[in-house]
């Protein structure tokens, strides 16, 4: 098989609507996700010497797309602090959930059945209030909850990315869960 | 939170097993674990669902970008 020899002007038609979406699914805004593409092919540019022809173009171009959106996570949350301390700054924390003299739910914040929930909200709706939750999480839980259930990284390398200690990793996470649970029931789930 | 390491097999084994006993006394906390299974797979599915949509760059992005490849190149 002959390698393809890649031809940067043709990028943009050729692989820029499958970035372009890609890039969306994990930021909110378009502008965001186009910055991405762009930055993508920008660095595939500088890196093309590099490039051996192994990976097809496309697969080349969507690791480096990949990368830019960690970063972009990794920015997004370093615009808050990341010590345990100031963890209790980013949003609600345990004790908006829990009981502090036993631990156990507070009759505000039990869990109610999620039964029905695949037949309360159509998938589309389920989808849309998720991703309205995520956008709402403080930015540092959204980036370590967005590295973890949506790239799937390891603890380990999202600590190492974050710059995050395995406790607070935890505890975001923890909280990050806590607080989509309670979105998607403010937003219906579990009300059918 | 020892869900979570649960989950992700972080979690020690004596833990794990506290948990599990924790869980089986406690319905709303094993319908939490659940719900935090449910969370991180609808994560994902959102994801893969808007990477198959069918949006598309505006010319004009395109335009921009390969001017900006021109530039650089």
């Amino acid at each position: 098989m002959t390698p393809s020899i890649p031809v940067p002007a043709q990028w943009p038609d050729r692989y820029g609507d499958e970035l372009y979406r890609f890039a969306l699914s994990r930021v909110s805004d378009s502008e965001t996700a186009e910055e991405l593409v762009q930055e993508t092919f920008l660095s595939a540019l500088d890196g093309l010497a590099t490039f051996r022809a192994e990976a097809s173009e496309r697969t080349w171009l969507f690791v480096i797309l990949r990368r830019k959106i960690i970063d972009h996570y990794r920015r997004q949350a370093r615009t808050t602090r990341v010590g345990l301390d100031e963890i209790n700054e980013g949003g609600p924390t345990e004790a908006d959930f829990f009981n502090p003299e036993d631990g156990h739910w507070t009759n505000s914040q039990t869990p109610v059945s999620w039964l029905n929930a695949d037949a309360a909200l159509e998938q589309q709706e389920l989808h849309e209030i998720l991703a309205r939750c995520q956008e709402r999480l403080p930015p540092q839980q959204g980036a370590v909850f967005a590295m973890r259930f949506v790239e799937e990284l390891s603890a380990e390398e999202i600590c190492q990315e974050l710059g995050l200690s395995s406790a607070n990793y935890w505890v975001i996470v923890h909280r990050a869960k806590l607080q989509l649970r309670r979105c998607l029931e403010k937003h219906g789930l579990g009300k059918n | 939170m020892l869900l979570e390491q649960q989950a992700d097999q972080s979690a020690a084994k004596s833990m794990s097993a506290s948990l599990w006993l924790h869980l089986r006394y406690c319905p709303y906390c094993n319908r939490y674990a659940k719900q935090t299974v449910l969370i991180a797979e609808w994560a994902k599915a959102a994801a893969t669902a808007r990477a198959s949509s069918d949006t598309a760059l505006s010319e004009a992005a395109k335009q921009r970008m390969r001017e900006r490849l021109a530039a650089a190149g």
